[in-house]
């Protein structure tokens, strides 16, 4: 394609920051709790930001710290972590192509920031086509929202009032549901969406461990065969 | 928590990340594979939401629960129709709230 040339890399980091704005909004109440958990289970306001700074992975945050309250093994908050954060794998391997022809200096921080909701939005049907600038944007400002959302649940600890009771997940699951349900529009994607979902809701109901991994993967699988099939 | 285990735990996510992205790992995806790729997306985000919507108590079992149905339904009415991020949220957790307090 040689259409116009692009924009400057400012607005093209601009636009990835807008594009991630509204997912930022549902991350901040975690962010709180991430924050206020953290110093609130014994761990320094330090440690606590750091997890977020270094680790980065919401999930697993919230995880690692009830884990070391309880007094569990390292080994076991790393089986717990791997379990979790599995998913990010078929995040590097869907961007391979894109994010893997890039320098390092490229690769690692955008590798670094890759979280569900910086691979929902670098592949929304309505994207742009594959712009490094783009995703650093979105990338770099859903970490320092995640941060900043840290610090303030840090400085708060136990003084915020209970927000676990609230529903947090339910706005995680909101954000999705928005990006995925316009992604729907052939008969596959509507296969791979449904399979995902009767799987994961199987799979937690039943108690099995990676249920989210195996649940993708097999979407994935029903709406590859689906194409080929039955288009 | 030592800064030991936080640097493993570190280690472990990031190349969870990472790993993939690294052309020097010797990895040429087939056909096949590189079709399913299409559908990463779509398949990861529902599993992710899937639960939440429909798995409820400790331990976690299948129930339903109008908050969640009903907010979640309107969420994908909304998403469909308008393709706006912002105002599916904020319509869809407005409802969500209101069903909890009622």
């Amino acid at each position: 394609m040689n259409a116009a040339p692009l924009p400057h890399p400012g607005r093209r980091l601009a636009r990835g920051a807008v594009a991630i704005a509204p997912l930022c909004l549902a991350v901040v109440p975690w962010g709180l709790l991430a924050g206020s958990y953290a110093v609130g289970s014994g761990l320094s306001p330090l440690e606590g930001q750091a997890l977020s700074l270094i680790l980065f992975a919401g999930a697993v945050q919230l995880v690692v710290i009830g884990m070391a309250q309880d007094g569990a093994s390292l080994a076991a908050m790393l089986l717990a972590t791997a379990f979790i954060t599995a998913r990010h794998l078929l995040y590097g391997l869907s961007l391979r192509d894109r994010v893997g022809t890039l320098p390092l200096r490229w690769r690692l921080p955008l590798g670094f920031l890759l979280t569900d909701e910086l691979f929902a939005v670098c592949t929304r049907h309505d994207a742009p086509a594959f712009d490094r600038w783009f995703m650093l944007g979105a990338g770099l400002v859903f970490y320092l929202v995640w941060n900043l959302a840290t610090l303030v649940g840090v400085v708060m600890g136990e003084t915020l009032p209970g927000i676990e009771g609230l529903g947090l997940e339910f706005a995680v699951a909101a954000t999705f549901i928005a990006i995925v349900v316009p992604n729907l529009v052939d008969r596959p994607l509507w296969v791979a969406a449904l399979s995902a979902l009767v799987v994961a809701v199987l799979a937690a109901h039943l108690g099995i461990p990676g249920g989210l991994v195996l649940a993708a993967l097999a979407g994935m699988g029903a709406g590859y065969v689906t194409e080929q099939v039955a288009p | 928590m030592s800064l030991f285990d936080l640097l493993a735990l570190t280690l472990v996510i990031f190349a969870s990340r990472y790993l993939f992205l690294e052309p020097a790992l010797p990895l040429r995806l087939n056909r096949h594979l590189r079709g399913m790729l299409r559908y990463a997306g779509p398949a990861v985000l529902t599993a992710i939401w899937g639960p939440v919507v429909f798995i409820h108590g400790e331990p976690g079992r299948f129930a339903l629960a109008l908050p969640e149905l009903a907010a979640a339904t309107l969420a994908a009415l909304l998403a469909w129709r308008t393709h706006r991020v912002l105002l599916t949220v904020t319509l869809s957790m407005t409802l969500y709230f209101l069903l909890r307090l009622w």
